[in-house]
């Protein structure tokens, strides 16, 4: 037999099967990614029972109800902020939060800012399809320009976010992207964020083939999974490929990784200080009376 | 310095081991440096004729590195003596062949002196992508299949070094190419010191230490394959076997969404939808289990199992390819 990490790793061990197949539609890069986060999960070897996976509102967030692990489905946005309070309480978890790009940029922008300047131990996986695909097709913050949705017949008018750039400039520790077509580097980046000892911000690039591909004529789902090569030119080839051909549109692996204190370690020693001070003050108290 | 070969003669100041005889007959010491692109072929030999000049010699180096990039074929000749005339070693006049990489070793193998050649190859194996016409997971590659001791037995003296994994562990994998420098350096009578002042302009600063460790690392290697006794050898390294799989697709049709990407990206093409729109394996003999199929799947409705073949098919097919 061969024993390496991709013979081993049985996705199916890591699904609530009963729940089977699942409700993403045929072709959705979200399906790629979830398994890219178990593969990872399952070679750092990470308990079931210590695995806590909090999700938002829309396609990416349903992905957490597939998960044999502990897992929270929690109001449109505000994972970040339920995952938070869990890191906080229960520092002995590993949590992630699976997040879409309007649940994580839109509606949960300010606590995506928020959650990055603190620096908590959190991995946060961003599925970036560039459209709101559950309530049917709407411009989301990431769409591309020019680009079709149901709210802009027209073409989005607007320009998109990076979130990349906006997780580090907010001073996310670890700042990653990665598309779903590189399924082995998708799962080594979610590993590397998952390691690391800080708040991990992963952009995975995902594909809407029903919605945001059909309505933007990309062809099928598996045309829209090689455009990610051709079109996105992401740089995947960066280090293996010399000069003539290095150009890349989309910079794409470990974008930004920083030493900084983690703010639940910190949090909890100066919880410590403050109580051990309360207490020299109570004693202190009742020496005098 | 103990070597096969005591006559010690002087040449130019310098003494030379087994080259002596060609040094004193005011022939050049011929040094052919192969290996692949990547690897510091051409370092290797940049710091051998640059010691060599150092030492009062008239020194001639050429190099083939133009398209190789990484992965094509390198060479290096250096011709170092009295007086050195033409760049390039004919056919059979190289005194040492150094050769980073083990099928290049062979490659060059004839341009060793049949009767004094001296032969010091890295046993590491980068197989280029033209000997892996079979995908098929543990198929025979077209790579070289002679054994660090046949090879041995066909020249005067040879050392098969596993400077790779010797690199490996002293923790930088490209300081492979120092470990065979030492062992070059037990065949030429500079000193290890003037290799090692040679060595230290040549590597990045960073890595000078790690670099004069593998030095004497190979330095050792060479004087123990020489001293020790035929059961005290330096294991040798073994190829790697070959160990034939049988690639089983196990589909979960409840699970398709015929979706269609597993099918497309087969590079294979040896996946279709069938009436029922769920996807089949069509040609079972074609897949190599390459797993592009079980990670693109949204719907994880593919797995692909690697068991050890029992069949005796996927041994013929790969048997059938041996040149």
């Amino acid at each position: 037999m061969i024993v390496d990490s991709a013979s081993a790793f049985d996705v199916r061990t890591y699904l609530r099967q009963e729940m089977m197949p699942h409700f993403l539609c045929p072709g959705c890069g979200h399906g790629i990614a979830l398994r890219a986060l178990l593969w990872a999960v399952y070679e750092l070897g990470l308990d079931k029972d210590k695995l806590a996976v909090v999700s938002g509102i829309g396609c990416a967030g349903r992905l957490s109800a597939y998960i044999d692990a502990n897992t929270f489905h929690v109001t449109h946005g505000r994972p970040l902020a339920y995952a938070t309070g869990l890191a906080l309480a229960r520092p002995d978890l590993h949590v992630v939060v699976i997040t879409g790009d309007g649940d994580c940029l839109a509606i949960g922008g300010n606590h995506l800012i928020h959650a990055c300047r603190r620096n908590l131990k959190l991995t946060c996986l961003m599925l970036n399809n560039e459209v709101y695909g559950m309530t049917g097709g709407q411009v989301s913050p990431t769409t591309s320009e020019t680009r079709l949705t149901t709210t802009t017949p027209l073409g989005n008018s607007e320009p998109n976010f990076d979130a990349c750039t906006l997780a580090a400039a907010a001073g996310a520790s670890f700042v990653g992207r990665e598309v779903t077509h590189h399924v082995p580097k998708l799962k080594q980046l979610i590993r590397a964020g998952l390691e690391h000892p800080g708040f991990a911000f992963i952009e995975v690039l995902s594909d809407c083939t029903e919605i945001f591909g059909r309505k933007n004529e990309l062809g099928s789902s598996a045309e829209m999974v090689l455009r990610q090569k051709s079109e996105l030119r992401p740089s995947a080839y960066r280090d293996t490929v010399d000069s003539p051909f290095r150009s890349s549109d989309l910079p794409t692996g470990i974008l930004t990784k920083t030493e900084r204190p983690e703010y639940g370690a910190a949090y909890r020693t100066a919880a410590a200080a403050q109580r051990a001070r309360l207490a020299a003050s109570t004693d202190q108290n009742k020496g005098r009376t | 310095m103990s070597g096969p070969n005591p006559s010690n003669c002087s040449a130019g100041g310098v003494q030379l081991l087994p080259v002596a005889a060609a040094a004193k007959a005011r022939e050049p010491i011929n040094v052919l440096i192969v290996g692949v692109g990547g690897q510091g072929v051409i370092m290797v030999s940049k710091a051998l004729a640059s010691l060599a000049q150092s030492k009062g010699f008239e020194v001639k180096q050429s190099e083939v590195h133009g398209m190789a990039k990484r992965g094509g074929t390198v060479f290096s000749h250096v011709r170092f003596g009295p007086q050195v005339w033409s760049p390039t070693i004919p056919k059979g006049e190289a005194d040492i062949l150094v050769a980073l990489e083990w099928a290049e070793g062979l490659r060059w193998l004839p341009f060793l002196k049949p009767d004094s050649g001296i032969f010091i190859c890295d046993t590491k194996r980068i197989v280029p992508p033209f000997a892996c016409l079979d995908r098929h997971p543990g198929a025979l590659l077209r790579y070289s299949r002679e054994t660090p001791a046949e090879v041995k037995a066909h020249v005067v003296e040879g050392y098969a070094i596993d400077a790779t994994r010797i690199a490996e562990e002293l923790g930088n994998v490209r300081a492979a190419n120092v470990v065979l420098i030492g062992a070059l350096s037990m065949s030429l009578d500079f000193s290890a010191e003037d290799w090692e002042q040679a060595l230290s302009e040549f590597v990045p600063k960073k890595t000078i230490a790690v670099n004069l460790e593998a030095f004497r690392l190979g330095r050792r290697w060479v004087e123990r394959a020489r001293t020790a006794p035929p059961d005290a050898q330096p294991a040798e390294t073994p190829a790697p076997a070959y160990r034939p799989y049988k690639v089983r697709l196990e589909i979960t049709p409840e699970w398709c969404k015929s979706c269609d990407i597993c099918v497309k990206l087969c590079p294979e093409r040896c996946l279709r939808l069938n009436a029922e729109r769920t996807v089949e394996l069509t040609d079972a003999a074609k897949c190599t289990g390459c797993r592009l199929c079980e990670w693109l799947c949204p719907d994880f409705a593919i797995r692909v199992h690697l068991d050890a073949a029992e069949a005796p098919g996927v041994v013929a097919a790969a048997e059938g390819i041996r040149p």
